[in-house]
């Protein structure tokens, strides 16, 4: 028996392809023993107690009697196989196997028989040199085992599990910095790209804060501060510079250096200027004096001969004085003049050094005209309050400013005492003689790099208790709402809803949700999600060879993202049913992609939505996108396409291939043709590999009708595309059409595969065998709801992952 | 005196072998020499990573000693036959399964340098270990501006899975500051030159400057103090990401003090600012070389990883008329043609090599070359990508660390010698005293013989 696309009954089977990729990896081989028995009587929850407290209420207890598979079937292997080494009397490493007798002592020490399962699974164990189990004994090990350890009672308390704190990923942070200081210039673009963990980079345990990153956060929180907030002299204007040394001289003078004149009896330096507009002006002139005499060498500044105004030069050679007038000037010709008024010298003067005053006139420009630049919608946004001029509430209005800022930035009211250290941090920058709104920046820039603002942080009551399931705050809750839809931090309704506890109350929750979906931020779910679950993010890294392909361009590249992301995008706004992925009768098209699938009529670079023919189209599985990424540069490849399906439409990723077993990728050089096929079947007589390929193949081979960057073909070189296939389960079909209506028959696998990657994203962790039940129940309302894209979301918002969360295990 | 006008660019750029020759006098030593002027320059460190394995029959040379021949990939090397030895039949047991089953190219990379295996796990705690270079910028780190530097040409991967089960930080992050944490790489050589040589408080007064500095120290007292304050009340997991955070803290504090306490500033090299990540892949592999010859020259930093593909890497190399992917053609079960392809892609990383060995070779330094005073390893974890095994790897290590390297030989160790004995030699080599790393059990004898 060999169901290698698992039928819909099966509601364990992701959870046990869960249990194969969380590292336990399988010789496919003992996959077909698994299914052998998927379909027989697996152990039911029939539980006779009353439930324990959550978590073990998690582990279904199944009765140690005569219907108890593991004893009758398992134990008698074990003591034959593994009692040798790994008994009470004989613990190698440690370890005992027979101590555990029945299926709920197996669930109870969880981690070890998960161990056990992959030690067999990969042959380690039994030594190669003692008694080898039968290849049937083998498949009926592992595959009680595994179906023991996956069946988990759900009619007790949810285990909501607990997620690590979690950083800020780079969109989070480009998101969170945009809504929260009103700058939008993607300071994250310079920072290491973030790890990916469970096919997610939001995964609170895999993001690491290695000082590269620290540096860039410091450095951004400068920069967004600076931006966001204006300190110095708003006033800007064109300014233009004359050296004295070629301004018209009226009188005796001559050169002092560098330009300067040296004005040494009653003259006048002066220029015509062309005033390109009315409006406010400066006139600058910077000069210092040799005194002697009474008084302080004057300067008189003149426009059109009129006097503006006169200035003492009390400044001497080294410390020159910067003299400026201001005045509204209109628009025209002018003539501007600087003179020398008070000319003094007396040759019998005791010290020589004052018998003679001159003017040195250095430098002369015209600045305007003047305009006062605005300030920023930020610095309005976060200067709220300018302190008196003498500075007394200066405190004040820095706890006020921040008290607003810091509860956004840290998604939570800001503490007392976390406000003072704040207020004492802004005061040390003024009473270096900064502006106020210099320590405003400061104080900033430490909210900005804090680890409240940096980390989205959770607190228990007690964190090392694993038995306190705890619902968590409304702030953490809307937190994690508007990251998981918005990627960014609560809006101000959220926020307040949360302020005054009202966000939990009836309806509200739903209705938040509609809300936050209608908003153009639920974009983040297209850029963040989407293209994550469907990979094609990587689509950058896709490089056809371009003599095979010289029509695959960045357009067409572009194109091909453009498509599915409206493709998802409408599914989502529209509300529209999630099994429109796997088949629908529209998709978005501009010109250049519509030439490229061979739909006429599509005209311009704009994208439309378009009716498709059914035979070529539909779903995203004829995206060009998807198609492209599971690609090889010079050819398709019927395996990656058929694992892309498996991991990501079907929820059961195929175990990898074993070590020593090269890879079926490339298979050959050659185009899909019987010889192909030929060696293919060479390739499943070994049988580490056959049960495998034998899942992932076909559904590939379906999709040979697209080439390598998904363009439409019926014939490769010579040879006609031949893209039928025969799955495990013996269904058939002709072409992609018909596989595609082989999928949606598997509405249930891939609402519960899609259920699994929507909630690893929205929690940030990886799921547990715990989570089954959260999302048994997650896929029963969407079923329930006709497959609406809103169950979905509405369905993972209300669980109990989402909602709770406990003290840590000791073993996690 | 500006570091950086003392070889000008134009020298760096040249031709391989073209530089002038200077001598190296006080003043043209880098600032933090001048206090050990007697002493020779400091010596350098850098591990470079090339994925998938090699072409094995194009790599080792049929003969030892120094008499070794230069099978075709090692060909683009023979300038610099005195400069490198090849080390042949070193292991890394820890990138194997070891009973966690497949996934030889995430472990690979991870286990390269920390020679510890990978906790097999798609994220809830990763763990790989320390790495190599992390031990030694623990040592080194404190007499340069950076304690090191990590850069690549691949971004961490973007969505999926990255090798079966395993993280994705395994197969991009060569480099591990704590057992749970990678030190992410930089990729954009323009970034690198200005997180290197461009203050943004250059622009600025000494006295603006100093201050800028005491406001940053202080910001980050203050955000420590949150950390701290903030760690008793959470869980183990979450106070593991406070630990990260607080190390962080604490190595740019280090850095803003060792700025203070040196004068003059770092002035910015004479070499034209990078735009951005070039499209063509050799010519950013040669730009993240110069930047790492920049950083060795001015002393900015001594120790360095260079991950020029990530393991596993599928990418291309039409431009050398391969359009193939490597890691599908580097299961190329024994296929000639394919063979013959990967020797092209394997050729083509030595290529680059030798343009970075050229470089640190062109610069006189002391009595010798920048080169004379590097210990560059040069390798993969994975010996022949179509077998997946680790034993044997292609490892090359190049230059003089200083007097206590003797290169130009091919040396055949006994089976299974771990990589880490390599490594706890080159540790000893800079004064880390260490007698374990990873599966070392003892150090390699005869690398100065």
């Amino acid at each position: 028996m060999a169901i290698h696309l698992p039928p819909e009954s099966t509601r364990r089977r992701s959870i046990r392809a869960r249990i194969v990729a969380v590292g336990l990896p399988a010789l496919c081989l003992v996959t077909i023993g698994w299914f052998a028995f998927a379909g027989s009587d697996a152990p039911t929850s029939n539980r006779a107690e009353g439930a324990p407290a959550v978590p073990e209420a998690a582990a279904a207890p199944a009765e140690a009697g005569e219907d108890d598979l593991y004893r009758r079937d398992v134990a008698p292997l074990i003591a034959k196989y593994c009692s040798d080494c790994h008994s009470e009397r004989q613990q190698r490493a440690g370890l005992s196997l027979t101590k555990d007798a029945s299926s709920t002592a197996i669930q109870r020490n969880r981690k070890v028989w998960e161990s056990v399962v992959s030690m067999l699974r990969d042959g380690v164990m039994p030594p190669a040199d003692k008694p080898q189990p039968t290849d049937e004994e083998l498949a009926r090990m592992t595959g009680i085992l595994e179906e023991t350890l996956a069946n988990i009672d759900c009619t007790g308390g949810i285990d909501p599990g607990r997620v690590t704190i979690r950083r800020l990923n780079r969109a989070e942070y480009n998101n969170t910095i945009r809504d929260l200081v009103g700058v939008d210039f993607q300071p994250a673009e310079d920072f290491p790209s973030d790890d990916v963990g469970y096919g997610f980079d939001n995964i609170g345990d895999v993001l690491s804060l290695p000082p590269l990153l620290f540096e860039k956060y410091l450095a951004a929180a400068e920069k967004i501060t600076e931006a966001a907030i204006i300190t110095g002299d708003r006033q800007r204007g064109e300014i233009v510079k004359f050296e004295p040394r070629r301004m018209r001289r009226n009188g005796q003078g001559g050169d002092y250096g560098n330009g300067a004149v040296n004005l040494y009896s009653t003259a006048e330096l002066s220029v015509r200027h062309s005033f390109p507009k009315s409006g406010e002006y400066v006139l600058r002139v910077r000069a210092f004096g040799q005194q002697a005499g009474p008084e302080p060498a004057r300067m008189s500044l003149r426009l059109d001969g009129k006097e503006l105004q006169t200035f003492d030069v009390k400044a001497e050679e080294g410390d020159s004085q910067t003299c400026e007038h201001r005045l509204q000037i209109e628009q025209g010709r002018k003539r501007v003049a600087v003179a020398f008024v008070n000319d003094y010298y007396n040759p019998k003067h005791p010290d020589p050094k004052a018998r003679d005053r001159n003017l040195i006139v250095e430098h002369v420009e015209i600045q305007g005209p003047i305009e006062v630049v605005p300030l920023p919608e930020s610095h309005r946004r976060i200067i709220t309050r300018v302190p008196r001029e003498d500075g007394s509430d200066a405190d004040s209005c820095t706890r006020e400013i921040l008290r607003r800022f810091v509860t956004r930035a840290y998604r939570r009211p800001v503490t007392g005492e976390e406000l003072e250290r704040l207020v004492e941090l802004a005061a040390g920058v003024r009473s270096d003689g900064e502006s106020f709104e210099r320590g405003i920046q400061l104080a900033l820039q430490a909210v900005l790099v804090s680890p409240h603002f940096l980390f989205r942080i959770e607190t228990d009551r007690e964190p090392e208790n694993p038995a306190v399931v705890h619902e968590i705050s409304e702030y953490e809750l809307a937190t994690r709402l508007s990251y998981f839809l918005w990627s960014s931090l609560p809006d101000e309704e959220l926020f307040a809803l949360a302020d005054r506890g009202e966000l939990r109350q009836g309806e509200t929750l739903a209705r938040q949700v509609r809300r936050m979906l209608a908003d153009p931020k639920s974009r983040a779910l297209v850029d963040n999600f989407a293209s994550q679950w469907l990979q094609f993010r990587n689509l950058d890294q896709f490089s056809p060879d371009p003599k095979q392909f010289p029509d695959f361009d960045e357009a067409l590249r572009q194109a091909m993202r453009t498509e599915t992301e409206m493709f998802f995008t409408t599914i989502l706004r529209e509300d529209r049913s999630i099994l429109e992925f796997l088949d629908a009768d529209y998709t978005f098209v501009n010109e250049r992609l519509a030439r490229h699938y061979g739909i006429a009529d599509v005209r311009g670079d704009e994208f439309q939505r378009v009716n498709i023919d059914a035979n070529q189209r539909g779903g995203i599985l004829a995206h060009g996108s998807i198609l492209a990424i599971t690609s090889n540069p010079t050819r398709t490849s019927p395996v990656k396409r058929g694992k892309w399906v498996l991991d990501n439409l079907l929820g059961a990723p195929p175990p990898p291939p074993p070590p020593g077993v090269e890879e079926l990728s490339d298979e050959s050089e050659a185009a899909l043709t019987g010889t192909l096929r030929q060696r293919m079947e060479q390739h499943r007589a070994n049988p580490g590999c056959a049960s495998c390929h034998r899942q992932m193949d076909p559904l590939g081979f379906g999709l040979e009708n697209y080439d390598p960057i998904g363009a439409w073909r019926t014939r490769e070189g010579k040879f006609p595309i031949d893209s039928s296939g025969t799955l495990p389960s013996g269904e058939s079909f002709n072409g992609p059409r018909e596989l595609r209506a082989i999928l949606i028959g598997r509405k249930t696998e891939f609402t519960r595969c899609l259920t699994e990657k929507l909630l690893t994203y929205a929690l940030g962790r990886g799921l547990e065998y715990y989570d089954r039940c959260a999302v048994d129940r997650i896929v029963e309302a969407v079923a329930r709801n006709d497959y609406h894209m809103s169950a979905l979301i509405e369905g993972i918002v209300a669980s109990d992952p989402f909602q709770k969360r406990r003290g840590k295990r000791g073993d996690e | 005196m500006n570091a950086y006008h003392r070889i000008p660019r134009r020298t760096v750029l040249k031709g391989l072998g073209t530089a002038i020759a200077l001598p190296w006098l006080e003043a043209m030593m880098p600032r933090t020499l001048r206090a050990e002027v007697s002493s020779s320059p400091p010596t350098r460190m850098a591990f470079i990573y090339a994925p998938n394995g090699k072409n094995m029959a194009d790599w080792t040379p049929a003969r030892t000693g120094t008499e070794f021949d230069l099978p075709a990939i090692l060909e683009p090397l023979k300038e610099f036959k005195d400069d490198f030895s090849v080390l042949s039949g070193l292991t890394l047991d820890k990138a194997r399964a070891n009973g966690d089953g497949p996934g030889d190219h995430a472990r690979s990379l991870a286990a390269f340098l920390t020679c510890c295996q990978p906790r097999k796990t798609h994220g809830a705690d990763i763990r790989a270990g320390i790495s190599v270079d992390q031990i030694a910028a623990q040592k080194m780190g404190q007499e340069s501006k950076f304690s090191s530097l990590e850069i690549g040409c691949d971004p961490s991967a973007q969505s999926g899975n990255c090798d079966s089960g395993y993280s994705c930080a395994y197969s991009s992050n060569i480099s591990w500051r704590g057992e749970s944490t990678p030190q992410a790489k930089e990729i954009n050589p323009r970034l690198v030159f200005e997180r290197l040589f461009l203050d943004p408080n250059q622009q600025a007064d000494q006295t603006e400057r100093v201050r800028r500095e005491r406001y940053r120290k202080s910001v980050l007292d203050f955000v420590a103090e949150d950390a701290k304050r903030l760690q008793n009340k959470l869980g183990v997991n979450d106070q593991r990401k406070l630990d990260e955070y607080l190390s962080s803290v604490r190595e740019i504090e280090q850095r803003i003090d060792r700025a203070q306490n040196s004068t003059p500033q770092y002035e910015i090299p004479d070499y034209p600012k990078p735009t951005g990540i070039p499209k063509d892949y050799q010519e950013h592999i040669r730009l993240m070389c110069d930047m790492m010859v920049l950083a060795f020259q001015a002393d900015v930093t001594r120790i360095s990883t260079f991950v020029l593909a990530n393991e596993g890497s599928n990418k291309s190399y039409r431009f050398i008329d391969v359009p193939e992917g490597h890691h599908d053609l580097s299961h190329h079960g024994n296929d000639e043609a394919k063979k013959a392809k990967i020797r092209k892609i394997n050729t083509f990383h030595t290529t680059q090599l030798a343009y970075l060995v050229g470089k640190l070779k062109g610069i006189r330094e002391g009595d010798g070359t920048l080169l004379d005073h590097c210990m560059l390893v040069y390798g993969s974890g994975i010996s022949d990508g179509n077998r997946h095994n680790h034993d044997d790897l292609p490892i090359l290590l190049i230059g003089r660390g200083n007097g206590t390297i003797r290169p130009g030989r091919h040396i055949q160790y006994p089976k299974e010698t771990p990589l880490a004995n390599l490594y706890l030699s080159m540790l000893e080599r800079i004064g880390v005293q260490t007698d374990k790393l990873g599966d070392s059990t003892g150090k390699l004898l005869d690398l100065d013989a």
